[in-house]
């Protein structure tokens, strides 16, 4: 079932799939119970069969892809629930619910089974509370290890101040830890939260031997908003669309469809297909400003600050970003997805949009020339990149990698061709993969799915210049208020900039979300940063860094 | 002993002077170094601030400073301010002498170097026998220097930096000084002006224009080997591994601000300028150019100029390498190709003479 080579992708469209009621058979006695999600079936397991039973769907079922962990609160008992998918055909979920009581929440850990449970089931315990047995690690991830309770559990005291003096705070440099026992000669050196290589506020504890890297520890949660809490406190209609921009910010309006694509599947919510087509087109060209910026911020991790590249990239994302700002009327919180739509159809004069849009992808091409001559036919960056940071297929599956990360590793996954939405599955583009597995082939993705972008983009811009003038709809009609169902469970995803963005939406039958979850790409591919860089040299553990294009709003919610 | 080919720039001065004597020579020595020390340093003034600033911008598609005065040339003295009045901090656990000798033994090893470099229109400060290893000497001086920043300031990443330094140091030193002697081998004599002179020679004769013997074109493979151990030298892409700002933040100097990184940074501008006077002194024909002699100082001046533009266009343009490639090219690569320079240039030079 090998995906590496894309001449077995006529395989891939035969994934065996099997029933509900051949799964429920296959799981045997661990199966407590099933509920139905709109997105999967779901099968309620007993807290101590949970490796089992994962083990079981993913060998002998095929389900190889933990896409998220979910962790709730009830009235009478706590929830886990692992959302399974096939990387071969990620239509096919399946959620696997683990209930455990309140007075002992304690389940088993997914861990041994998938490595990406790790950081998922810690986020689990550090905002609600549940406790993973046989979990390797697990501490706080996202919160200080100094704060007491766990904010998204039901008696959380919102009021209670954490205050912490510094004193209290563990002092990362106590013991100087030692990775190869008492005589190695370690160091503990922490790079960031403020370094100039970090892009954004990550703390990375390395443990160097030399000037290579022994251990490699990232400490996340500096830049964390609990966008999920924030997100329960806003009504579905309007109050949460602002939210998602906030996640990735470098490549924003794709995060917005995560949430769209979500609450209206929750909600059962038609959108016009005009407005399907604005999507794609606003959602490709975000893509590309982030790519834009990744590009160029990775040349600065391996060519330094001086480099020109970096406003190379710039010019070209100012470019972009010119047309979203036509488009949203904003530049980057661009807040222009509605349920059911868009906000804005497209700025008159619609001809001067269309030129500006043609100007900007006739351009394009030769930019990409000067990139490649500047980034990618460089000997010395190909010395720098080429076979470091190496991620092997399996190991990418194994912590859950996704989009130009996994692509680059040769795992041929992209949900905008695989689990399609939008309008993506009419147009003709090409879902990008580079074998090499390291630095450079990241790096090549990213320049070449810029290209297939530009190709999406310019087959939008046709359509909707012919689009008749009668049926330009940009929004379906939508109750003023969404009450969704009471306790109806989605679990959808999107392709954005970064990969696989899933949310989770439980509704209560009340205008609010009752649990509201983000699976962020950016969560998982930065898991994969200490199986590239244990063992590389300082400067290949920057470039990993920068190749995985973590965005660290996204990382921390 | 062969007798002084040219007056030096403190001999010149004293001439003017109607006295003599022992106090006259020390008096015209400090006014000549004078002089020359802050020709250099008013070099740095434009190139630091502003010349960086605006060739960095051209290289990427910006304007960069253009608010204060013609073209924003005010902003050296507004910087020099800025950088002047900001505080000075000391961290806790700083090695303090060695802490505060760092940053003063980087522009003063470069300047140092000066010393023996004939500049044209007469300046040269003093012109020893040994000459241009006088200037390597010097300008070596730098790495003390960088150890003891790295060191003492009780930092992990400028302790790698520091280390970085020294091994940059180490491994490129040799490959230039090797190439540096290859010219010597021309010229059978250490001492600056005569390598000049000896420069001045013509080589051929193309359509009635006179090239001189420049060794840049007598052997430009050793130019060229020069400028690259020479970029490392100064710490430049594709080799400003000791600084490195995205993996060690700024490697030796983290811990400076204030005047001190002033005094570092107006160090690595004299160095970089250093290093171009030395490949002048050695490739170029020192201050030669069209013109009168008297023009000599102006020349010089632009062949510097050109060996910083060279520096800062390798800053915008080449990827860093990374620091075991970097040694391994050096040890590896540079110094087997100078050796075999040297080898190469002593077969021709015997087998002329």
């Amino acid at each position: 079932m090998s995906l590496e080579r894309p001449d077995e992708r006529e395989e891939e469209t035969a994934v065996e799939e099997r029933s509900a009621d051949e799964i429920g058979e296959l799981l045997g006695d661990n199966v407590i119970g099933r509920e139905e999600h709109i997105n999967a079936p779901a099968y309620v397991i007993r807290p101590d069969a949970v490796q089992e039973t994962l083990s079981t769907l993913k060998s002998e079922a095929g389900y190889d892809h933990l896409s998220c962990v979910t962790a709730q609160e009830y009235e009478d008992r706590y929830e886990s629930i692992y959302h399974l998918k096939k990387y071969d055909d990620p239509t096919q979920e399946v959620s696997v619910v683990v209930p455990t009581d309140r007075e002992n929440p304690v389940s088993e850990s997914a861990e041994p089974v998938f490595r990406t449970a790790d950081w998922h089931e810690r986020e689990a315990y550090d905002l609600v509370g549940i406790e993973y047995d046989d979990h390797p690690d697990l501490r706080r991830i996202l919160l200080p290890d100094t704060w007491q309770g766990h904010p998204l559990s039901r008696d959380y005291d919102q009021n209670r101040p954490q205050v912490v003096t510094l004193r209290e705070h563990a002092n990362p440099l106590q013991e100087d830890y030692k990775a190869g026992g008492q005589d190695s000669d370690t160091m503990l050196l922490n790079i960031g939260p403020h370094h100039p290589a970090t892009h954004g506020v990550l703390h990375v504890e390395t443990v160097l031997d030399g000037e290579q890297v022994a251990n490699i520890d990232p400490d996340i949660g500096y830049l964390h908003r609990c966008e999920e809490q924030m997100c329960q406190n806003g009504t579905y209609r309007h109050q949460i669309m602002p939210y998602p921009d906030r996640w990735d910010y470098t490549a924003n309006m794709p995060n917005e469809w995560a949430y769209a694509r979500a609450a209206e599947a929750l909600a059962d919510i038609d959108v016009p297909e005009y407005a399907q087509v604005l999507r794609t087109m606003g959602s490709e060209l975000s893509r590309m400003t982030g790519h834009f910026l990744a590009l160029s911020t990775f040349a600065l991790d391996v060519y330094g600050d001086f480099s020109a590249i970096f406003m190379y990239g710039m010019r070209d994302r100012e470019k972009a970003q010119n047309i979203l700002e036509d488009l949203t009327g904003q530049r980057m919180m661009y807040n222009y997805f509605r349920l059911g739509g868009v906000v804005w159809d497209l700025p008159e004069p619609r001809e001067e949009f269309f030129e500006k849009t043609r100007d900007f992808l006739e351009d394009l091409p030769q930019a990409l020339e000067e990139y490649h001559d500047l980034i990618s036919a460089n000997e010395i960056l190909q010395m720098r990149t080429v076979d470091t940071g190496v991620l092997p297929p399996e190991v990418a599956k194994e912590y859950g990698a996704t989009g130009p990360v996994a692509r680059g590793s040769g795992v041929d996954y992209d949900l905008r061709r695989d689990d399609p939405y939008g309008y993506y599955d009419e147009l003709d583009w090409d879902v990008v993969t580079e074998d090499g597995c390291d630095n450079y082939s990241r790096l090549l993705v990213r320049m070449r799915e810029v290209e297939e972008s530009a190709k999406i983009v310019g087959q939008c811009i046709d359509l909707l210049e012919e689009w008749p003038e009668d049926d330009r709809t940009i929004q379906s009609n939508v109750p003023r208020t969404l009450k969704p169902d009471d306790d109806t469970e989605v679990y959808r995803a999107v392709e954005n900039a970064k990969g696989e963005l899933g949310v989770y939406i439980r509704a209560d039958g009340t205008d609010k979300p009752a649990r509201f979850k983000i699976r962020s790409p950016c969560f998982s591919n930065l898991q994969t940063l200490p199986e590239m860089s244990t063992g590389e040299y300082v400067p290949d553990m920057i470039a990993s860094l920068g190749s995985l294009d973590v965005v660290l709003g996204e990382v921390d919610r | 002993m062969t007798p002084l080919q040219v007056q030096t720039f403190p001999e010149a001065i004293a001439a003017m002077l109607p006295w003599s004597g022992l106090w006259v020579d020390v008096l015209s020595a400090l006014v000549g170094t004078f002089l020359v020390a802050n020709f250099l340093l008013l070099n740095t003034a434009v190139a630091g601030p502003w010349a960086k600033r605006k060739i960095t911008a051209a290289f990427t598609d910006r304007i960069s400073v253009n608010r204060m005065g013609p073209a924003g040339i005010l902003t050296i003295p507004a910087d020099a301010v800025r950088l002047l009045s900001k505080e000075q901090i000391i961290p806790e656990g700083v090695d303090r002498p060695a802490w505060d000798m760092g940053p003063i033994l980087i522009p003063f090893s470069a300047l140092l170097g000066f010393a023996v470099i004939p500049m044209g229109s007469g300046i040269q400060v003093a012109d020893p026998e040994v000459g241009i290893a006088f200037a390597f000497a010097a300008s070596s001086i730098a790495s003390l220097g960088l150890i003891m920043m790295g060191y003492a300031s009780n930092n992990k990443y400028s302790l790698m930096g520091g280390l970085r330094a020294v091994a940059s140091n180490i491994a490129y030193e040799i490959p230039l000084v090797v190439t540096g002697v290859s010219v010597i081998l021309f010229t059978g004599s250490l001492r600056t002006s005569t390598i000049v002179a000896e420069q001045a020679q013509p080589l051929v004769t193309l359509w009635g224009v006179s090239i001189p013997q420049w060794f840049a074109f007598v052997n430009p493979f050793a130019f060229a080997l020069f400028t690259v151990a020479n970029l490392a030298e100064v710490g430049r892409n594709p080799f400003d591994i000791p600084e490195a700002p995205t993996e060690l933040v700024a490697g030796y100097q983290t811990e400076y601000s204030s005047a001190y990184f002033v005094l570092i940074y107006l160090g690595e501008f004299i160095h970089i300028f250093l290093g171009g006077a030395i490949a002048a002194t050695l490739f170029l024909g020192g201050p030669a150019g069209p013109g009168p002699a008297a023009l000599g100082i102006v020349w010089f001046t632009a062949k510097i100029w050109a060996f910083y533009l060279f520096t800062q266009w390798a800053r915008s343009a080449i990827p860093r390498l990374r620091v075991d490639q970097f040694i391994e090219i050096g040890w590896k690569g540079m110094l087997v190709l100078s050796f075999a320079n040297l080898v190469l240039t002593a077969v021709i030079v015997g087998v002329l003479a």
